[in-house]
Formats: C-alpha cells, structure tokens, sequence
C-alpha cells in the first residue's frame, strides 16, 4: 500500500526515478559532467554509480555536443541514455546535435527510426548565479519539432516526468529549476509515470485563471492565497509539460474565469507566455473580459549582485500589484 | 605512402601503384561492377535533373569518389552502423540500398527510401543501420555514440563514420575523435579528402591537408592513402575491420579523392575558377574506375565484349529505376504531429504505473538558494 504522506525533495524524487530506471532496464545510462562523484548532481545521480557501476553512470569530457551525439548514437543501439547538465547553460554547446540531428530524426526516417534519449537541464537561481549560469530557454526546445519538453514543478512531476520521458520512444528535454530542488511532495514510491500534454489545476477558482511554469507555480499559488483574502478567487494550472501543451485544459479554465495571467521564469520576448496567450486568445479571446497579462523576467540577461536579483526576479507582491490592475480595468 | 598528401600526390602524374594480383577475381570484378553502377547512375541522375525538373533537391554527386563505397561494400556486414556524409548515394549501395528507393526518394515520392522526406543528402535505411546527413561534423560524432553503445553492449559490430575534410574544421570532429580514443570505441573513420569544400581549399580553412597526422596525435591508428586505389582501399579497410572486431580501437583513414564534378547539383562550377585545370585532368586520367580497368584488362580479366555486356546490364538496371520512380505516387499530406513525434510508448506501459494522484503541494515551502556551488 502506498503510503499518502510519503514525502521527498525534489531532488531526492529525481534521484529515486533514476535509481528506479536502472533498476528497471540494463539500457538507462546516466552522463554528465561529474555524475559519478559523491553530491550526485544536487544529489540527483547520488548512489548511481556506486550501485550500478562506471559503465552504466559515467562523468563525461567537457564537451557537450559529441556528449549529446553519443547519447543519440547509443541509443541507436538500444540504450536509453539520461544526460545531465548541471546548468542549462553549459548545453549551448550541443545545439547542433539537438537542432540538426535529435529533433528530426524521427521525421526524415520516416517514422522508422527513435531517439529515447533524456536531457536533464538545471537552471540555476540565486546566489549570484547571473548571466551563464540561470537561463531558462524552454521556450527555444519547445519551439523545435519532435522534442518533448517537461518542466515540472513538483517533486511528484519530477519523478512521474522522468521516468515517462526515460522509457518514452521521443527525445526529451526537461527543465529542472534549482530553485525547487529543496522542495518536498508526496511522492508514491512505485515507478509511476507522469504523461505529457496533461496539465494540473493545483488550485480550483473562478474569477481569475493562472497559467504557471515551473519555479512560478508555487509562487502563484502564494499570490492566489493572497488574492483570497481580496475576494478575488484564482484557479492555478501548472503546465508540466510545455511540448505537448495542454491547451484544453487551460481554455476551459478560461471560459470559466474569463481572465487569463501566464507566470514564466524566462524573459517576456517570443517565451512561452506569448504562445499560451495566443493559444488561448485564438480560440477564446473573444470571451476575456481583460486583456491577458504575462509575469515574466525582464528582457535583460541575469544581473548577479543580489539586490538586483530580488528586483529582477520579482516576488509576491509585484505579481500581486499587476493581477489588481486586471480588475481595476 | 605513409605520409601523402594532396600535394604530392598530385606530382606522381599518372598512378602506376594498383595491383590486383592475388586479389581475388570475383571481387576484382565486383568491385569494377560496383564503381561502373555508381558512376553510370549519376550521369545518368545528372541527365535527367533538369530537362525535366523532377528532381527538386539538392544533390550531392560523388563521380570520381567512387572507389572507397565500392571497396567499403564488400566488407561492411549488415549489423554494422554507417553513418555517411551528404555525398551519399555510394554508400546507400554500400549498405545494401536499391537503386529504385534511392530514385524515387530523389523523385520524392512515396515508394521512395524515406517516403520523399529526406532526399539526397539525408537519406537513410534505418532497417540495415545505414543514416546520412548535410551538417559536416554531426554524423560522425553520432557514430562515435554507435560505437558507444555496441561497447556497451558487449556487441561485435563496428560502426564507421565517413566524412570529408571539412569535418576536421568543426569542433566536433575533434571531440569525437578524442572521445573514441579515451573509450576505445570500435569506430572506423573514412575521411575522404577531397580538397574542397564546396569552393574553398582545404588549406584556407586549415594550416596543413594532413588530418590523419593530426589525428594519429590522439593516439589512434591511422592510414593515409590515394583513395582512388580501389585494391588499396579495400585492403586497409579490411586491415581496419580486423584491427576493430579485435577491439583494438578506433582506426582513422584519411582517403585523397577528388570530385570530377561541381559541389552540388548537376552543373559543373568550375567556371568560378577556384580549383586548376591541371588538378581536374590529373585525377580524371586517375579516375579510379579507368585505373581499376587498364589493370583487369592487362591481366585478360576484362575484355570490350564483357564491358559491352556490364553496361548493358547496369543500363538496363538504371532505366528500371527510372521508371520505377516516376510512376510511384507522390506522398499524401502526413498528419504532421505523427511524423514528428512517435505516439507509441511501448515500454513506458510495459514498466511504469499509472497513478497514485498527487496531492495537494504544499506552496509554502522556501526557494533552494544554492551557495556558490
């Protein structure tokens, strides 16, 4: 029976989804700069290698691109690789393979050929990690046909997502904010799977529907208890998966609410926010009755001092001062 | 020829080194067939792309190269990986591709080896591990992954990566090759150096045209041959395959080749003048089909009626092809989503369970600050 008040960090489920991997299957590898030394990635790949050996979890040269082309090329062969990159930055690098080659594999084979090869990308926040070492660019991966792209919030997501997009006959890339690393969910200790393009409603309101990504839906689930105490009642969906989007899901909340605010921790210009925006307004613009708003990062590359990080990450509170204009119009 | 060049190969003035002697005549004969049908489909492919203007992809033709697909052809087993450049029609035979798939994914039509999704230069046969590509460097990196993947395996295939020498202007070329060499994959790399890419000469893009020295720093075995020698070629290809399925490595040859015709498509380009007259004339007088048959036919191997009877035989095959893709149908509109993404996840529903539903996430839980590391 399981347990309902199990709970582990989010780092501590993605360590278990990939323990639970390996388990499962000879073919999952885990690569990455440094997966095989003791902190384990942010103890994500913590225990790997001393249980499944060198072969199968395996520090990698500095070199990102024929370290994504290797994990294409094996899987080639039958392994399903998990590649890490302890900052989403570092996998600029491999652009190449992911563009040129991962994503249209499928398509220029015809439909013959699979690429089930898994990048876990960490972003980084705070602590002065500036410009090269926090960017969150889901929004490129997504924009690529023939990749998957999850970007869970919870622990919960972490696990159910990886395994899925482990075992999962598509290349995926998932967007883990280190932000959230340290924050614990129930988390059922069977292999279970998380599916893409399914959406969560995390809080059910009527007057106002909240799109969240990643590191934004615990915020927004705040700034919804804060809109409470104003009467001003929110629904929160968090995408999980930005490729598929579920698109249903967050238009019926719209028909409902009539209000539509998207939370995205990447810069406002051509992200995610203004695809879901347009998504919705597409289809149902006509029933908004304020225009939609989007709480995004500046247009501007991460600033280290850490006075200048609170002010461009923004809080609560600056969410909270644009939600209220909404209802002023 | 251990350490050549374009350069000094170049002053040999006619190549006088091909010996079939001791070679068997069966092969001697497949191979001259193999070279004859590359060479004699691509003028013909060449003919054919503008009166008509069926043909609407680019097309990379490899007349002059054709002696390092035939020689790999008789060599390279079914379950071994190929992963080619974009000059690919020689290897799509080499793998076992027929000559009707690889017209009608020309034609683009659906009977074509990728159901007209690919064309020429990202052709590929997944169902006997054959894969192309345009971007220079990429593929060979992949095949070091191949590689990867068989020695983690524990498998006997090798999987070989060929390229031209504007691989060596990426870094990824030079990540891959050192990346086989610290793991020791069984990775066989074909350079085939041809001087060009597209118009520009090896040496504006590097300080020296000798990559397999380059390459033998890393520590991997290397050769260095002419690569119009269809005897030479196979016998270091088989030195190489030897040297791999005893798990000794990578094995890296650098192949001195020339393209008779332009970069791409069926004009020529020479009119822009960035290679000399003389450089054009000695490799034709050195194509590698003309010194294959001066051989066989000294030896009594070949006689002008036993030619007269191939070429009917490879013409008869050619006009085949033609009419096998012009009669196929085009492809239907695809459900693109389907095209792109697999649907199917046969394994996740074998191993991973559905549910338990998540709770209710606590969202007062402070942010990860992460330190300086």
């Amino acid at each position: 029976m399981e347990n309902n008040k199990r709970r582990l960090t989010y780092a501590e489920a993605i360590n278990e989804g990939l323990h639970q991997a390996m388990e499962l299957s000879q073919d999952v590898i885990v690569l990455g700069q440094l997966v095989d030394y003791k902190p384990g990635i942010f103890g994500t790949t913590k225990g790997l290698a001393d249980r499944f050996g060198k072969n199968r979890v395996f520090d990698f040269p500095v070199a990102e691109n024929i370290m994504t082309s290797a994990a294409m090329g094996a899987s080639l062969v039958g392994i399903r690789p998990v590649i890490v990159h302890q900052r989403l930055d570092f996998m600029m690098y491999s652009l190449d393979a992911i563009v040129n080659w991962l994503s249209l594999w499928h398509f220029k084979s015809n439909k013959e050929s699979r690429l089930p090869v898994t990048i876990r990308a960490i972003v980084g926040k705070g602590w002065g990690q500036a410009a090269q070492h926090s960017k969150s660019l889901h929004a490129w991966f997504a924009h690529l046909p023939g990749l998957k792209v999850a970007i869970p919030s919870t622990a919960y997501d972490a696990k159910g997502l990886l395994l899925e997009s482990i075992f999962g006959e598509n290349p995926t890339v998932i967007i883990e904010n280190r932000s959230l690393f340290s924050q614990a969910d129930f988390v059922p200790q069977l292999p279970y799977r998380v599916r893409f393009g399914k959406a969560e409603v995390r809080r059910k309101g009527k007057d106002l529907t909240i799109v969240a990504i990643s590191s934004m839906v615990p915020v927004s689930l705040r700034v919804a208890q804060m809109l409470a105490a104003e009467s001003i009642d929110a629904e929160v969906i968090d995408i999980r998966t930005l490729s598929p989007l579920d698109e249903a899901t967050i238009c019926d909340s719209v028909s409902k609410t009539k209000r539509l605010v998207v939370a995205d921790p990447a810069w406002q210009s051509f992200g995610a926010a203004g695809e879901i925006i347009a998504r919705v307004s597409m289809k149902i613009g006509n029933q908004m009755k304020s225009n939609p708003i989007r709480i995004c990062l500046p247009d501007s590359h991460t600033p280290m001092s850490y006075v200048l990080e609170e002010i461009y990450y923004g809080n609560e509170e600056t969410m909270l001062k644009e939600i209220r204009m909404m209802f002023k119009e | 020829m251990s350490d050549i060049n374009h350069k000094s190969i170049i002053k040999i003035g006619k190549y006088k080194d091909l010996s079939i002697k001791g070679i068997d005549n069966e092969l001697v004969s497949g191979l001259y067939r193999f070279m004859l049908l590359l060479r004699m489909c691509q003028e013909e492919l060449i003919k054919e792309y503008h009166p008509a203007d069926e043909i609407r992809c680019p097309v990379h033709f490899c007349v002059g190269q054709e002696a390092m697909p035939a020689a790999l052809s008789f060599l390279i087993s079914k379950n071994d990986f190929l992963f080619s450049h974009h000059r690919s029609h020689g290897y799509f035979l080499a793998k076992g591709g027929s000559l009707k798939s690889l017209f009608a994914e020309l034609y683009g039509r659906q009977t074509g080896a990728n159901a007209g999704k690919a064309g020429s230069q990202e052709i590929s046969i997944p169902s006997v591990k054959f894969y192309s590509g345009a971007i220079v460097a990429g593929m060979l990196a992949i095949a070091v992954g191949a590689g990867l993947g068989i020695q983690l395996k524990g498998k006997t295939e090798v999987a070989v990566a060929v390229f031209g020498d504007a691989a060596a202007d990426e870094g990824a070329f030079w990540e891959a090759i050192s990346y086989a060499k610290l793991r020791e994959l069984p990775v066989l790399f074909i350079c085939e150096n041809n001087s060009y890419s597209t118009y520009s000469h090896q040496l504006k893009r590097q300080p020296a045209d000798n990559i397999h020295a380059r390459v033998a720093a890393f520590g991997l075995e290397t050769r260095a041959l002419f690569g119009n020698d269809v005897i030479t070629n196979y016998l270091t290809l088989k030195e190489a395959f030897s040297h791999l399925h005893k798990g000794k490595g990578p094995f890296f040859i650098e192949a001195y080749t020339y393209r008779f015709r332009g970069h791409v498509g069926p004009e020529d380009d020479d009119y822009i003048g960035y290679r000399p007259k003389s450089e054009l004339e000695f490799w034709k007088n050195n194509c590698p089909i003309l010194l294959l048959e001066e051989q066989m036919v000294a030896l009594g191997l070949l006689t002008a009626q036993r030619k007269k009877e191939i070429v009917n035989e490879i013409e008869n095959e050619i006009v085949e092809a033609f009419k096998f893709a012009k009669n196929s149908p085009f492809p239907a509109e695809p459900n693109w989503e389907k095209l792109n993404w697999a649907q199917e996840s046969p394994v996740a529903d074998k191993l991973l369970h559905d549910g338990p539903q998540s709770e209710i996430f606590d969202q007062n839980q402070k942010d990860t600050i992460p330190q300086p590391y």
